[in-house]
């Protein structure tokens, strides 16, 4: 009952009373719809060629055609569910590994904290773009390999996060009296430790959403993208390999980029808000 | 400067460098396929071919010590040959493209680090009015702009519709200079749009952490002290600033890695001869080679570019010093 009252007052917070995250929220789940009810909202099957290529904007193609003959809105339209679809996907699995590796660095602390840390210290200095790059080349177009390489680069900075906030609940006097009445190490770390930053964990996710869903566009913008699954990135390889601008064909490419903003936007401004939510340090800034 | 802090930095930046060279050494030998096989498939050779291929390139030796030989080729700078522009060897052909990605990233690091910081310095210093609102909100939207995006539009409306820059390449083909001013002069032209599209799609997050180290350093008392001491708002600002620029220099630190990515997206729109652009043609043409040695590069440049800013920042904050 207790947790029940308290979500609903984080999310009553986070999605109405802040601005930004309302905003956010009312992004997200306008996108959301067109990604959920892609299927009746497109007006073509967006893989079938149905009219001649380089169409420009017109009643039966508002967008156009691109340069084989598929409706660009069409593809638009369902590109919607790809972003999703990375943008969940890459972070939530990157917060895990990073949710799991912060809490054993932190509380187990020793050689596992030498070790994770080390590890941490120097993935943050390998420059993560040239390698998902010549990982994603080589690995070959996949949306699912995408996905782990994107997520493989993003759990450190969660574990990063969540061995700081360990170290600190790690003092605190309850979790002296379950270690007193001999509870495990792994149950103080789940049960004890966990709720305590899992609040952190899901701005965490929704703010990686933005970075993922940008990755993915930007590799297939290099031509490292999955030919099966139609993103908003491809859509704009095509048009930048095919000179949608000098063609005249500017929708073509403007509209692809300006949604990934807008995904971006709406991903970051509810993270913004969780986190302000979490942080009360942060959202002093806004009262002051 | 701590003597320990550069010893623990400079065995770091051994390690990453060791650690880049054994993913570029490994990725192409454990994947399936390997190089030999793959030049095959795109060329149609023969197996004979493949067979003198996978000897040149000494793959049927074990991995040891093809690990030796890679090493030693690695830094007597034999990379191999381009498959596109045969007979080019790898090398020549990063030389070629390295110095105009290290004027584009030098640029706009420059740029990106002035701007972002000089909003967020206002931002934090006007918070809670319009404008704070507006550089935040502003910030917040181009954060998630694809930097290639922003660098097709910019080509579109600068370049093909308005014709004030070029559209591609680092120098207009087949010009004939007659001076030095003249040359920089058309570098500088050719410069201004790929560094725009950079720097408005990256200073947003320098912006949001200077606002919010700003409004920090606002709140603590030698500002309460400079008011009652009625300073003038402009001085008290200054005092404000020059605390607040140190998170920014360690995330120019930490983020140098975007700007290089902002690079080779920018560089592939523009057609800009650097490193970046590389990237795309050997991914297109399936230059692996070149592929390879381009990571190799702009990983490097990263890691020392990170190494410098650490310096930096070290004598920038005297705390530094006192670290174990």
């Amino acid at each position: 009952m207790d947790f029940m009252e308290s979500l609903s007052r984080a999310t009553y917070y986070i999605m109405i009373k802040n601005k930004k995250g309302l905003l956010g929220f009312i992004i997200l789940l306008a996108l959301g719809m067109v990604a959920v009810f892609a299927d009746y909202l497109a007006p073509y099957d967006p893989y079938e060629i149905v009219g001649d290529p380089f169409q420009p904007p017109s009643d039966k193609f508002p967008l156009g055609t691109n340069d084989i003959g598929q409706d660009i809105l069409s593809e638009v339209i369902h590109g919607t569910r790809i972003s999703f679809y990375v943008g969940l996907t890459a972070p939530t699995i990157a917060t895990i590994i990073g949710l799991v590796l912060g809490l054993m660095a932190g509380y187990l602390g020793r050689i596992f904290d030498d070790i994770i840390s080390g590890v941490i210290d120097i993935m943050l200095s390998i420059p993560s773009l040239p390698l998902i790059i010549v990982l994603a080349a080589y690995l070959g177009p996949s949306l699912t390999n995408i996905i782990l390489v994107i997520a493989f680069f993003e759990w450190v900075g969660v574990a990063r996060v969540v061995r700081a906030q360990t170290l600190s609940v790690k003092e605190r006097p309850y979790i002296e009296v379950a270690k007193a009445l001999g509870a495990s190490s792994s149950r103080i770390m789940f049960r004890h430790i966990l709720p305590n930053i899992a609040p952190l964990t899901i701005a965490y996710i929704i703010l990686g959403a933005t970075s993922a869903i940008l990755t993915e566009a930007g590799l297939s913008f290099l031509g490292l993208g999955d030919p099966t699954a139609k993103s908003w990135g491809q859509i704009l390889n095509h048009a930048y390999a095919r000179n949608a601008f000098a063609l005249g064909l500017w929708m073509w490419a403007i509209i692809p980029g300006l949604l990934i903003a807008v995904i971006g936007m709406g991903f970051t401004l509810l993270g913004m808000a969780i986190e302000e939510y979490v942080n009360p340090r942060l959202k002093s800034y806004e009262a002051k | 400067m701590s003597k320990s802090f550069l010893v623990k930095r400079s065995i770091r930046l051994i390690i990453v460098f060791f650690i880049i060279i054994l993913i570029n050494f490994l990725l192409p030998r454990v994947m399936p396929g390997n190089p030999a096989t793959i030049l095959a498939n795109e060329y149609q050779l023969p197996p004979e071919a493949v067979e003198s291929l996978e000897e040149l390139l000494k793959l049927d030796r074990p991995l040891s010590e093809q690990f030796i030989a890679y090493l030693y080729s690695l830094f007597t700078g034999q990379w191999g040959y381009s498959y596109k522009y045969y007979p080019t060897t790898v090398f020549e052909l990063i030389m070629q493209r390295l110095p105009w990605t290290l004027l584009l990233l030098g640029t706009s690091s420059i740029t990106v680090f002035l701007m972002g910081v000089a909003l967020g310095i206002v931002a934090g210093w006007r918070r809670g009015t319009r404008v704070d609102a507006a550089i935040t909100f502003s910030a917040v939207l181009v954060y998630a702009i694809p930097y290639y995006w922003l660098a097709l539009t910019f080509q579109f409306v600068f370049g093909n519709v308005l014709g004030w820059f070029p559209i591609s390449q680092a120098l207009t083909p087949g010009a004939v200079y007659n001076s030095v001013l003249d040359y920089i002069a058309d570098v500088l032209w050719h410069l201004t749009l790929p560094v725009l599209a950079i720097t408005l799609t990256a200073y947003a997050t320098y912006t949001l952490v200077t606002r919010n180290t700003m409004v920090d350093v606002l709140s603590e008392d030698f500002i309460m002290v400079d008011a009652a001491k009625g300073l003038p708002q402009r001085k008290i600002m200054w005092h404000a600033a020059r605390n607040a620029i140190l998170p920014p220099v360690t995330l120019l630190a930490i983020r140098i890695g975007h700007i290089v990515g902002g690079a080779v997206f920018t560089e592939t729109v523009f057609s800009y001869p650097g490193v970046g652009y590389l990237i795309y043609e050997s991914i297109i043409f399936k230059d692996y080679p070149v592929l390879n040695a381009a990571f190799f590069m702009l990983a490097l440049t990263v890691i020392i570019a990170n190494f410098i800013a650490d310096l930096i920042y070290s004598l920038l904050d005297p705390r530094v010093k006192y670290e174990r």
